[in-house]
């Protein structure tokens, strides 16, 4: 409760850290209440096509599409759409990552190598490589945008847990556990998995934003949800043909992503610094 | 001994490392729902002929014999047949290399000469004004879509104000071809108007890629020369009598400078990455440009290709720098 | 820095140390960008931007309208389209025959005609180049299928070429364009494995066009000279070389068009660039009615599309004048006929279907079949095939329809068209002018004897079947005319596809450009006709 409480007060005061988090806020209202927020909530799919490609004013705050359909309205759906992409994907890229880089770094043998070189032969190659030829591959949809995402993902958790497990595996309170007959499992869950917690949160954190920039990659390539989706990426893409006169079209949904991304760096940034005091005295690794 | 061990331990881990590679895209290429024989035999085959394509490309074989013979393939440089363009795929992906090549040099040397002295001057006036808009700075550039960055410098730069040209690497032909790279065949063409030419199709792109690259050097500039100036032996100079700046650029930047090359690895990631959508913005006619026009033409060996040198060439670079971190920095051969 | 490049120089050196077959395709590839080009002085010189990129010269596996540049500037048929509507003229043939029964087409080949390496053209190169074409399987070979068998082509002599069809067919005149003859000797000596030279031909040349390829890079384009001793007599003033570039982006387009950079584009820009040309001094807009019909392919033999009532429900469902009129700024001719408006044979006076919800709904009332969600397939990266499925999508649901779209490219989406279960519920799309027969839309695309191949809406209607059948092998063009309007009407009357639009063409050119010629085929790309003013 005690250090609950610190990190609490250690995040308020950290302004960086808060501005991150202000910023997801605002992304989780605008998803969850796009259905009141919006002004035009009916233009996700229908179309005006007489009122297409008008600028901002009242009544369309961003202006109106190709379609004649409300920007505004559309932007704040496609955040339902990148939540629900990089929620999904980040979680699965854990859920996979992480158990695989505990038992790699539990256990000592030709299993645990396996599972690591697997892993650095797909950290080898950029993500978007790898999320290209497999979106691809399976057409696009947003379930194979997620399905693309968390396969490439995951082995970065992998790497994290299994070096932090390593780490720590020769602390005492480990050693002593396992001595007491403790099962594996157990030792694994109860005490090296609350250990390395907050490293698994930061490196979530930033994960967040690297994968919002790789969905909306896949979907500008057209990889993504399929129109009339109101998916950011693709939104962008559509928007070119109509520039330069259509300027607000491709600017916004650019400046959704920017902001977004930004808030998890920001936040993932402030949360080291305040999870791992190691590095607190200079806001500098990346890694 | 240490650092022979080291060179010796990672290029032996090459081989597998792109073997691998290989098996994934492999496995991926054989997840296909549509049928790539069907559509290379083309519109009015017959079941029969397309049952004698299926044998001739090896499909009717078992899978792990399917495998071996790809890998073999892929190693000997044959990415089989364009379903699109009816090429080679190494031929096709040749010639497009060296302007994928001449755009990543030009976006990192851009990257480097901002980004180091930009860190070091972050890092000796931590907490000014300066610092915090560096900051601002290279959490926007981290934070930016690539392809988003390359339409508005369009929107602006080249629409707007009409300074660069909208797209392309050349009007026209550009320079007669002898290494590849524009800027050197104008350069030695002795040709002048090309070369402007060339530059200025350069700008935007490689300043969209320099970007996030540029912030990714700061930042570890930045830490680097921080470690240093409060490490023991800077210390000990600075309580030696020795002027600062002295000690900030022959010593700290050299220790500082360890820190940023390793980090080559994380900006060739970057530029890959942003390559393929950059190249699409701009219409770079690239490796990244033909994985798109792959992607739309749904050339599945175009794009398997593309995942291949792509990774190799990323591989190769964190290979090499691994090696060369070995070499500068005592600490790792101890 | 030095640093960095010696890395990645040493990154291409392992790249083209992967191994010897990599290392000859780099040489390749080196070689051919480092193809001399010819100096020339003061001389006048066509650029062209296009859209589409030049990938494959090979005239033979090509066959899209947006690559024509290649085919129709730099290699001949035996006849050729021309001007809009679009007469047949006589072109590497000097005149032609055609037995009784309809059966065997004989032509003349003119004298002295010559191949750009100086050899003659000669009745061997037209029997190669037809055999060349239906054995590749690729571009124009569909349409000889089932018409021209391998082997049956005969050269008489020299200068005499036969062909004998397996059936009589009114329409195999008009395809005879698409023989594209190119020199055999020049082919067969870079024939490798044999591939018919396919490889070598992607990026050379072998034709007797009026102008000779001098230069060609997949990623930029062609450059072609003259061809000063073309068999056709040249005009008294000819552009001495064109270039062919791709442009892949509109705004680099209309931009380098505006500047002079380009003499020409793509006659199919959006209709706000058009008004910013037209508003342009140095640019001239030629409007010429296309053929090339935009329409939706519905699977008539699935449901509950098997249901006339459902499929006028669709009909009725989409906004063709919000379509038109606002997405497309007025830039096309509403068609409600499988035909083009101005093709001979296409019906005149009809109605067509309208976007009326309420009709829709009463059309819906009566379908028997269950409900579902409805697939509607969309071409990947052509956003007009995309916003009217989003359309169809809009109007469908207001009348309770969900659907669902699927954006595919081409390639997959040609394939599954031609695949009874994997065919989508419907999908938009274009029909070019291959030929300039009505055949070529109505005929093909309704016709039960071609489901699943080029009737890719399993649409079967007997009496449609005879109408077409009669019209293909008669020689009596009023019955044919008769035949054509009246199969289009039915095809309309059964709501068989969503028929929206005939395109136009509004082809921008520099004012300095004359002689433009346009004609659906050749896209107004033919450039022996034009010329430079003064």
């Amino acid at each position: 409760m005690e250090t609950l409480r610190f990190v609490a007060g250690r995040f308020l005061q950290d302004r960086v850290a808060l501005i991150g988090a202000v910023l997801i806020l605002l992304l989780v209202l605008a998803a969850v209440f796009a259905p009141w927020l919006a002004t035009h909530p009916q233009d996700v799919s229908e179309f005006h096509p007489a009122d297409r490609l008008q600028g901002p004013s009242l009544a369309h705050f961003l202006g109106t599409d190709r379609m004649g359909s409300d920007v505004y309205s559309r932007l704040l759906y496609g955040a339902r759409i990148t939540i629900t992409i990089a929620v999904i994907a980040i979680s699965v890229s854990v859920l996979i990552g992480v158990p695989v880089g505990l038992v790699a770094g539990y256990y000592r043998g030709w299993f645990s190598e396996l599972l690591m070189r697997v892993s650095d032969i797909f950290l080898a190659v950029p993500q978007i490589v790898l999320a290209i030829a497999i979106a691809q591959t399976l057409g696009p949809s947003i379930e194979n945008v997620i399905l693309a995402l968390s396969a490439t993902y995951w082995p970065f958790w992998a790497r994290l847990v299994y070096a932090e497990t390593r780490s720590i595996q020769n602390e005492v309170f480990i050693e002593a556990s396992i001595a007491l007959g403790v099962s594996p499992l157990r030792v694994m869950i109860t005490h090296i998995l609350p250990n390395i917690m907050s490293s698994i949160i930061v490196r979530t954190t930033i994960g967040m934003g690297g994968t919002i920039l790789t969905a909306a990659a896949l979907g500008f390539l057209g990889l993504g949800p399929p129109a009339p989706s109101p998916e950011w990426g693709r939104t962008i893409a559509e928007s070119r043909e109509f520039l330069p006169d259509a300027w607000w079209y491709a600017t916004a949904p650019g400046l959704a992503i920017f902001l977004v991304v930004m808030g998890f760096n920001l936040l993932g940034d402030g949360l080291r610094d305040i999870l791992d005091p190691k590095i607190r005295r200079s806001r500098t690794h990346d890694r | 001994m240490k650092f022979l061990v080291l060179v010796v331990n990672r290029c032996l881990w090459f081989l597998p490392t792109v073997l691998g590679l290989m098996v994934i895209t492999f496995t991926i290429s054989h997840l296909i729902p549509a049928d790539p024989i069907a559509a290379a035999a083309g519109e009015n085959a017959t079941a029969e002929q397309i049952a004698a394509l299926r044998v001739k490309f090896g499909l009717d074989q078992p899978i792990y014999v399917q495998l071996y013979r790809y890998v073999l393939a892929v190693a000997q440089g044959d990415f089989g047949i364009s379903l699109y363009t009816q090429r080679p795929i190494v031929f096709d992906i040749a010639t497009r290399l060296p302007a994928t090549l001449e755009l990543t040099f030009v976006a990192v040397l851009i990257a480097a000469t901002l980004g180091i002295p930009l860190g070091v001057l972050s890092a000796t006036h931590r907490n000014s004004p300066l610092d915090h808009v560096l900051r601002v700075i290279t959490v926007s550039g981290l934070a930016i879509a690539a392809f988003w960055l390359a339409i508005l410098f369009q929107l602006l730069f080249a629409m707007k104000l009409g300074w660069t040209p909208l797209q392309g690497r050349v009007d026209g032909w550009g320079p007669d071809s002898v290494t590849g790279f524009f800027l050197i065949d104008a350069v030695l063409m002795g040709d002048l108007e090309i070369l402007q030419d060339v530059a200025a199709h350069m700008i935007l792109p490689a300043a969209t890629l320099a970007f996030p690259a540029m912030a990714t050097i700061v930042r570890f500039t930045r830490a680097g020369v921080l470690e240093a100036i409060n490490s023991n032996y800077v210390m000990y100079e600075e309580a030696m009598g020795f002027p600062r700046r002295i000690i900030v650029w022959k010593y700290v930047l050299r220790n500082a400078l360890i820190g940023t090359v390793t980090q080559i690895g994380l900006i060739f990631g970057i530029l890959i990455a942003n390559g393929v959508v950059v190249e699409a913005v701009f219409d770079w006619p690239g490796l990244g440009l033909y994985a798109v026009s792959s992607i739309l033409q749904s050339d599945y060996n175009g794009i398997m290709a593309f995942a291949i040198i792509a990774g190799v060439i990323f591989i190769v670079v964190n290979l090499l720098v691994d090696i060369t971190h070995g070499l500068i920095d005592p600490r790792e051969s101890r | 820095m030095t640093l960095i490049r010696h890395r990645v120089t040493h990154t291409v050196n392992r790249l083209r140390s992967i191994g010897l077959a990599g290392l000859s395709g780099i040489a390749v590839g080196i070689a051919l960008t480092v193809l001399p080009i010819t100096e020339v002085e003061a001389k006048s010189k066509f650029v062209f931007a296009n859209s589409s990129a030049y990938d494959n010269l090979d005239p033979h596996i090509v066959f899209d309208v947006g690559r024509v540049a290649s085919r129709i500037n730099l290699y001949d048929g035996l006849l050729r389209w021309e001007d809009n509507p679009p007469q047949l003229v006589n072109w590497l043939a000097e005149s032609y025959s055609i037995s009784a029964d309809g059966k065997a087409y004989t032509f003349v080949l003119r004298k002295g005609a010559k191949f750009h390496d100086g050899s003659p053209i000669e009745a061997s190169d037209v029997v190669y180049s037809m055999e060349r074409t239906i054995a590749l399987k690729k571009g124009a070979s569909a349409l000889f299928a089932g018409v021209v068998e391998p082997g049956t082509t005969k050269a008489l002599d020299a200068q005499t070429v036969e062909f004998h069809l397996s059936q009589a067919s009114a329409i195999f005149l008009a395809t005879v364009p698409e023989i594209h003859v190119v020199n055999t000797d020049l082919v067969k000596k870079h024939e490798k494995d044999g591939d018919w030279g396919t490889a070598w031909l992607s990026s050379h040349e072998a034709g007797s066009g009026s102008y000779e390829l001098k230069r060609y890079d997949p990623a930029i384009g062609f450059t072609a000279a003259r061809f000063a001793d073309h068999f056709m007599p040249w005009g008294k003033k000819y552009y001495d070389e064109i270039d062919f570039r791709t442009v892949v982006e509109i705004n680099s387009r209309v931009l380098g068009l505006m500047k002079g950079d380009f003499q020409g584009t793509d006659g199919y820009l959006p209709q706000d660039q058009i008004i910013r040309l037209k508003a342009a001094d140095d640019i001239a807009i030629y409007e010429e009615e296309s053929m090339r019909i935009f329409y939706a392919a519905v699977h008539n033999g699935r449901a509950p599309m098997n249901d006339i009532n459902f499929r006028k429900a669709l009909s009725y469902s989409f906004d063709y004048d919000g379509f038109i009129t606002n997405i497309l700024s007025g830039s096309v001719a509403r068609d409600p006929v499988p035909l083009p408006n101005n093709i001979w044979g296409a019906p005149k006076d009809v109605k067509g279907y309208t976007y009326d919800l309420e009709k829709a709904k009463e059309h819906l009332a009566m379908v028997k079949e269950p409900q579902r969600e409805l697939v509607i397939g969309v071409l990947a990266g052509y956003n007009q095939s995309e916003q009217a499925a989003a359309l169809l999508q809009n109007g469908l649901s207001k009348i309770g329809i969900k659907s669902k779209l699927l954006i595919e490219p081409w390639p997959v989406v040609s394939n599954k068209m031609r695949d009874e279960a994997q065919m989508y519920d419907l999908v938009f799309l274009w029909k070019s002018t291959y030929y300039a027969d009505p055949n070529n839309w109505v005929g093909e695309m309704y016709n039960s004897s071609k489901i699943g191949s080029r009737n890719n809406s399993w649409y079967s209607n007997p009496e449609v079947d005879k109408l077409l059948d009669e019209a293909l092998i008669s020689t009596d063009m009023k019955v044919r005319a008769a035949n054509y309007e009246k199969a289009a009407t039915m095809v309309m009357e059964d709501a068989a596809g969503i028929f929206v639009y005939n395109t136009k063409w509004f082809g921008p050119f520099n004012k300095s450009v004359q002689g433009v010629r346009f004609c659906p085929i050749g896209n107004g790309q033919e450039v022996r006709w034009m010329y430079p003013k003064g």
